[in-house]
């Protein structure tokens, strides 16, 4: 879902360029807050595995294909700060190293996917959690992914029907439609690895036993 | 229903590595057999008729199109380009999040994850 050059018009590229520097930035200053280093060498890992992920496009329903997003992946294991950074580094080199995504729609690119997409992703996986007490998070993972790319499509949906492309009701229509199942990929990829990556402490209570300090 | 505790990001070593490692084997040696069809979006530009909008890069980026240029085999091509952006994203984030972490451990669990950096 990466919007090309001349997708947008001049008013939708900068007002979301502006959103993009500023939701960027943001995103920065509350990642310095709450970083801790061990976790530097595990978000760099996951943007690259996420760049990896992003190109393996996957077909569905009538000669379409679809890819992996990872906002929502990204902003569970780290928070939604982290997640705007990460998957804004991804869009960033995407589009300067290999020409997916425009550059005047960058700041569109990184609002839809990077911003909606995390921050959807994080919203709904926290209220699943909470509602569910922590119950079933393979499935609550699942559903936040599939949020979050579906919601990510509809703010595309919205820049394209506001630059004049299509009306806003079958902008909305297509790209919710299409990415509601490109969704489910996301969804199953999201849940896989988020199950593989996170654990529950209850054996122990901070002090580590020698067999979970020699096994990590 | 009892609450469960919040699930954590691990700090097993072993389960970062097969991350490291599947991250490798999917941009090195699986994304040349990625579908060709257009993805979402560019499904609904076709269907709708805006395709057309779409303009050519004015500039020349290293690799474009995910393909090494200058390679004779396209498996090599798209497999060396994919192992490019995966250290080009791990080097750039880790350079870009380093400077920003204070804290030497997470606060609100402190499981086994002891060495020092």
């Amino acid at each position: 879902m990466h919007i090309p050059d001349g997708f947008l018009d001049v008013k939708s590229c900068v007002t979301t360029g502006v959103l993009g520097i500023g939701a960027v930035a943001y995103s920065l200053r509350k990642t310095r807050l709450t970083l801790s280093r061990p976790e530097v060498p595990k978000i760099a890992l996951i943007g690259a595995f996420i760049f990896a992920a992003q190109m393996l496009n996957f077909p569905i329903a009538g000669a379409t294909s679809g890819h992996f997003l990872g906002g929502a992946m990204a902003s569970i294991l780290f928070g939604p700060a982290v997640g705007v950074v990460i998957m804004s580094a991804v869009l960033i080199i995407q589009a300067l190293i290999f020409q997916d995504g425009g550059l005047t729609v960058l700041g569109a690119n990184i609002i839809c996917t990077g911003v909606i997409g995390s921050y959807v992703g994080y919203g709904v996986y926290r209220l699943g959690v909470k509602w569910l007490r922590g119950h079933a998070t393979k499935a609550v993972s699942f559903i936040a992914a599939w949020c979050s790319i579906v919601s990510a499509s509809c703010g595309v949906a919205i820049l394209l029907a506001w630059s004049g492309t299509f009306s806003l009701g079958v902008a909305l229509q297509a790209m919710a439609g299409w990415h509601s199942l490109i969704g489910v990929g996301e969804g199953l990829i999201t849940a896989m690895v988020v199950a593989y990556l996170t654990e529950r402490n209850v054996a122990f209570d901070g002090i580590p036993s020698k067999k979970e300090a020699r096994l990590s | 229903m009892n609450k469960q505790p919040d699930p954590v990001v691990t700090n097993k070593r072993m389960k970062w590595i097969v991350m490291a490692v599947v991250t490798l084997i999917a941009a090195g040696l699986i994304s040349y057999f990625a579908s060709p069809h257009p993805d979402g979006l560019e499904r609904v530009a076709a269907n709708h008729g805006f395709i057309d909008r779409a303009k050519q890069p004015s500039w020349s980026a290293w690799i474009p199109d995910y393909e090494f240029p200058g390679i004779h085999s396209a498996y090599v091509r798209v497999g060396l380009a994919g192992v490019i952006g995966v250290a080009t994203l791990f080097g750039v984030l880790y350079a870009l999040t380093k400077p920003l972490a204070r804290r030497e451990e997470v606060e609100s669990h402190g499981e086994g994850d002891h060495h020092s950096s």
